[in-house]
């Protein structure tokens, strides 16, 4: 069958459905007929499924023109997804071609949900098309003989590679890629991204960089122009709007209009804990709602969560509060509002939201922006002109990560073994380990093997075995069974199930809330007022309440840092407080009251000002600076400038940043003019004093307990099993500090040092933001007492902190607090 | 490096290496070692370095120099596993001290207690001496004052500035001193101090007795 055959089996089908194919899809399909790689990108709910599925069914169609009557089994294809929530909706559009176009391609979903009877039945006949996640393939790369399982694979496409790209799930994926790109002779590597600043390199990442790969590869855009219209609630009486806060239930009932006003409206929220409260305010001051009012998020039990999914569709619901749980997939053409409650933490994420309304072609979306604090509201104004010039953060893909090498080639030990030399030249193809040198991967195979560098009397260290013929093997079954419960790269705290006592699954939550409860106490969850009767196992039971009460669990997450471009947009548009009314954006206009408090105590900086505040509270010395440069930049710079201090002067200080600015906050006080005369703010030797700084705080420490989990080193017991490894469970911190001590020059060790370094603070843009600086008049104001700008930041309870005064000086001015 | 303290007439020294030293007895006390577990962990494929297991037994000769104790007794979990290589280090090490070893069996000591006392190491339950008893786990008994261990107890001190550092101590209360966990790979628990109790933090070369307050602010009382 040639090309233009082919193509007409696609494009009939779309006419019967009654659509036309974009030009975005056409050309994919062409690419991938092609034999061709690529990236594709296109936003959620743009047909990007029938842009990847068709081709492959196409292609197999090509290469089996009696298809209909001669089924040719095997794995054919593989749909990565990173939310395997999502799995059953793409499983539902490939089934839709496959029956259409009477092949009888059997599609199958591999996820941590899938029962261990259909794996067994999987292992035995692998379906045609198969959907997973990262974590899945990683472990069918364990399981024996999974070369044959591969060999005919014809396609794998990674969908949402941008949740993917910046994360050590997607360095998973680069590894298992290397691999399948040996064994499946016949393989196309498709990428589907939203639109991120680093589009380029997503593609290089996903390919491996100067490999034939990459060569062979195309990138397509879908351009769906979609009209993104962003409209700020504003606060009626800016006098009495809080500073600070992130909850922004004062403005719940600006809320209720714009609900009223649409069909169905999704109010995002920023973490789980923060939905959990809307939605218990909501019904609260508006019972009416009650029975079309639903809540939406991660921990939430599965059933519920279909249910609401379900109920948007048939649009039985007026309004769900709901997380980034409804970020990604699955299309809800119903949903005509979005109401984004609190700054997004990044643009993307903020069009992707906006995006989820006025689904139809044609339509145009629109956001609320809530603001919980004045702060935001500059935010709220800086979003709009972001939106315009689509001002996208990158994701910074990961260097050298030894702790997920170390689990992939754990992984291949313990399935078929595997000869270091053809897996080095596999690795060194991708981007993550582009430049790791031959002492490095010696250094990882002794560590498999040894357990260190030198093999060392009285020890029994077991792991990888190497046998006769040079292949490395683990033979040890407790350790391969250990091994296949932890592969993954998410480490979070174990997850605890939410049961009622007489049965009745809840939901999940996170073990160090619950580790705070006793019995009888009442907290909310679900929706629901629970009273906690006791932890069994890893199940906490619990029964409904009629008390109120005040405590939501928290879960941690992440916080994306404003890109360069995002950054600059935020100062342009704070720079306006200082013009004329007729010149500012209604945000800032409204927020003239704070601006006025500002300027009592303060100023507001005008372009060419850097301004820097002092003041003291009952916590102590604050210390604040405003770069304007986003929580990146800000993290660094309070670090390195913290450091050059503490060579001036022995002193300890607890940072805390913001996208506005940072504060260093001590029991003494620091004197600005010193640090001013020191010229302690220059870019000249930054990066020594940078890397410094971080040996004398616990950044580098946090980091490593993810690697210390991934790597292996700490066992976190079997996730939903209920055994606790008790015997082999250590925290990551014990290890940390005998690494320091013992190992310094442990390469696990070393990279929690530069993740930090290269990952999580942006060395160029801080050397942009110096030099910006060096240009600014510095204005210091000694303040009486905080100023609007310096309250979120000095309110934010999550600290870093860096010291170099002796611990016995310290301590000499701390105490311990009496239980009560 | 050392604090003193009299309970019941008696002096005992604090050391920073979290050893305690009976004065009239010439007796050194030693909790929660853990020999053994760092060979555990690498024997389950969990690298942990190995120089570990050596700083242990560095530390005990330290401490033992120091004090030259006629006795020392183990306050239990010596060891924390099943048998491995590093029983034979411990022979070796045994066979080299003067003193007399007792070991108060704890938790984790499963190794038999014929193997001790082939070392020539006492094994008992718990050891009373006048109106001392000396347990692994914290026991209250009429009478008695309780030396212990198990815990692995430490403190969390706060400052201005929102400061915060936490370091193992030796708690005592009013009938009962818990000793910190001596081995290196251990870990500890954060204990919160009472009103009639005493904590003395290590800071790796000194003994510190702590400071304690009333919490200053209302609703905010320290976090666990």
């Amino acid at each position: 069958m040639n090309r233009n055959e082919l193509y007409n089996i696609a494009e009939t089908w779309f006419k019967e459905q009654g659509w036309k194919p974009f030009k975005f899809q056409k050309d994919t399909w062409t690419a991938f007929l092609q034999g061709k790689n690529g990236l594709l990108n296109a936003p959620t709910g743009s047909g990007k499924t029938y842009a990847l599925w068709f081709p492959i069914v196409l292609n197999y169609i090509k290469n089996h023109p009696d298809y209909k009557t001669n089924h040719k089994k095997g794995l054919k294809a593989i749909w990565i997804t990173p939310l395997r929530a999502l799995s059953n909706e793409i499983k539902q559009s490939a089934e839709r071609i496959t029956q259409d176009l009477g092949a009888q391609m059997r599609v199958g979903i591999r996820t941590g949900d899938t029962t261990a009877k259909e794996r067994s039945q999987q292992k035995r006949t692998m379906p045609d098309l198969l959907i997973t996640t990262p974590e899945s393939l990683q472990l069918l790369l364990s399981s024996k003989g999974y070369e044959k399982v591969f060999k005919d694979c014809t396609a794998i496409v990674v969908d949402e590679w941008h949740e993917l790209l910046g994360t050590k799930r997607g360095v998973q994926m680069e590894l298992g890629l290397s691999r399948l790109k040996t064994i499946s002779k016949d393989l196309r590597i498709w990428g589907i991204s939203a639109t991120i600043g680093n589009l380029e390199q997503g593609r290089e990442v996903l390919l491996g960089p100067d490999t034939k790969a990459l060569e062979n590869s195309v990138l397509i855009k879908a351009k769906l122009h979609k009209k993104i219209t962003v409209k700020s609630i504003i606060p009626k009486e800016m006098e009495t709007f809080p500073w600070r806060g992130h909850l922004g239930l004062k403005l719940l009932e600006d809320v209720v209009p714009i609900i009223n006003k649409s069909k169905t409206t999704l109010l995002f929220t920023n973490t789980r804990s923060q939905c959990e409260i809307w939605f218990q305010k909501i019904l609260e001051k508006h019972p009416e709602y009650a029975g079309e009012f639903a809540m939406h998020h991660g921990s939430v039990n599965k059933e519920t969560r279909l249910w609401v999914e379900q109920a948007i569709r048939n649009e039985s619901l007026k309004a769900v509060v709901c997380t980034s749980s409804l970020d990604l997939g699955v299309d809800f053409a119903p949903v005509e509002t979005v109401i984004q409650i609190g700054g997004p933490k990044g643009v993307a994420r903020f069009l992707q939201r906006a995006g989820r309304s006025g689904h139809s072609p044609g339509k145009e979306s629109v956001i609320y922006f809530l603001p919980t604090h004045a702060m935001e509201l500059i935010e709220a104004s800086a979003m709009q002109q972001a939106v315009k010039h689509e001002a996208v953060e990158d994701r910074i893909p990961y260097l050298n990560s030894f702790d997920v090498l170390l689990q992939y080639l754990t992984t291949l030990a313990v399935s078929d073994g595997f000869y270091p030399d053809e897996i080095y030249q596999e690795i060194k193809q991708t981007f993550c380990y582009q430049g790791i040198s031959d002492v490095q991967w010696q250094w990882l195979l002794n560590f498999l093997v040894m357990g260190s560098q030198s093999l060392q009397s009285y020890d029994e260290y077991k792991k990888v075995d190497v046998e006769d013929d040079g292949r490395f093997k683990v033979n040890n079954r407790g350790i391969a069974m250990r091994h296949r419960f932890q592969i993954g790269t998410i480490v979070g705290d174990a997850n605890i199930v939410v049961k009622y006592q007489k049965g009745g699954y809840i939901g999940s939550i996170e073990e160090f809330f619950i580790s705070k409860l006793a019995q009888g106490d009442v907290f909310t969850f679900a929706g629901r007022n629970l009273e906690f009767i006791r932890l069994k196992g890893m199940q906490a039971h619990v029964k409904n309440s009629t008390k109120r009460t005040n405590k939501i669990p928290s879960w941690m997450g992440g916080r994306l840092s404003f890109s360069a471009q995002m950054s600059e947009l935020l100062r342009q548009e704070l720079y306006t407080a200082e013009l004329e009314t007729g010149q500012q954006s209604i945000e800032i206009q409204s927020l003239a009251p704070m601006f006025n408090k500002q300027r009592e105590e303060s100023m507001v900086p005008k372009p060419n000002e850097f301004l820097i505040e002092t003041f003291k509270t009952r916590d102590g010395y604050h210390h604040i600076f405003y770069p304007f440069e986003g929580r990146g930049v800000h993290e660094a710079m309070s670090s390195m400038l913290a450091y050059r201090i503490s060579l001036l002067m022995p002193i300890t200080c607890s940072l805390a940043y913001n996208d506005y600015g940072f504060e260093l906050l001590s029991d003494r006080q620091i004197d600005i003019q010193e640090v001013l005369d020191n010229n302690l703010l220059t870019s000249e030797f930054m990066l020594s004093d940078l890397q410094k700084s971080l040996n004398s705080n616990e950044m580098a420490r946090r980091k490593f307990r993810d690697i210390a989990v991934i790597s292996g080193m700490v066992f976190t017991g079997y996730p939903n099993k209920g055994i606790k490894m008790k015997h082999l469970q250590s925290s990551s911190q014990l290890l940390f500090d005998v690494f320091k001590d013992f190992e310094a020059d442990n390469l696990l060790y070393q990279q929690a040092y530069t993740e930090t370094f290269e990952h999580q603070l942006e060395e160029g843009r801080l050397r942009m933001a110096l030099e910006r600086i060096a240009s600014q008049e510095i204005v210091w104001k000694k303040c009486t007492k905080p100023t609007p700008f310096s309250f979120p930041i000095i309110t934010d309870r999550l600290r870093e902190k860096l010291s170099s005064e002796k611990l016995a000086d310290r301590i000499k001015r701390m105490t311990a607090i009496l239980m009560k | 490096m050392t604090e003193s303290i009299k309970i019941h007439n008696q002096n005992f020294i604090m050391h920073a290496s979290g050893v305690f030293f009976w004065k009239e007895r010439s007796m050194l006390l030693i909790s929660d070692v853990h020999l053994g577990k760092v060979s555990h962990f690498r024997k389950f494929g969990a690298a942990v370095p190995q120089q570990v297991v050596q700083k242990n037994f560095e530390s005990m000769n330290t401490a033992i120099q120091y004090f030259n104790p006629k006795r020392i007794v183990f306050m239990g979990d010596l060891f924390h596993s099943s048998l491995n290589k590093e029983w034979e280090l411990f022979e070796i090490w045994t066979a080299e001290q003067s003193s007399s070893i007792i070991l108060v069996s704890g938790n984790h000591d499963i190794i038999s207690p014929l193997k001790y006392e082939k070392l020539g190491i006492q094994v008992v339950e718990e050891l009373i001496l006048d109106n001392f008893l000396l347990t692994h786990h914290p026991e209250e008994r009429d009478g008695f004052f309780n030396f212990c261990g198990h815990i692995h107890p430490a403190i969390k001190l706060t400052g201005l500035g929102r400061q915060t550092v936490r370091l193992p101590c030796f708690y005592k209360s009013p009938i009962q001193l818990i000793l910190p966990a001596f081995g290196e790979f251990t870990g500890t628990y954060t204990l919160q101090a009472k009103k009639d109790c005493k904590v003395f933090a290590l800071l790796g070369d000194a003994v510190l007795p702590v400071t304690l307050t009333e919490s200053k602010r209302k609703g905010r009382s320290a976090k666990g």
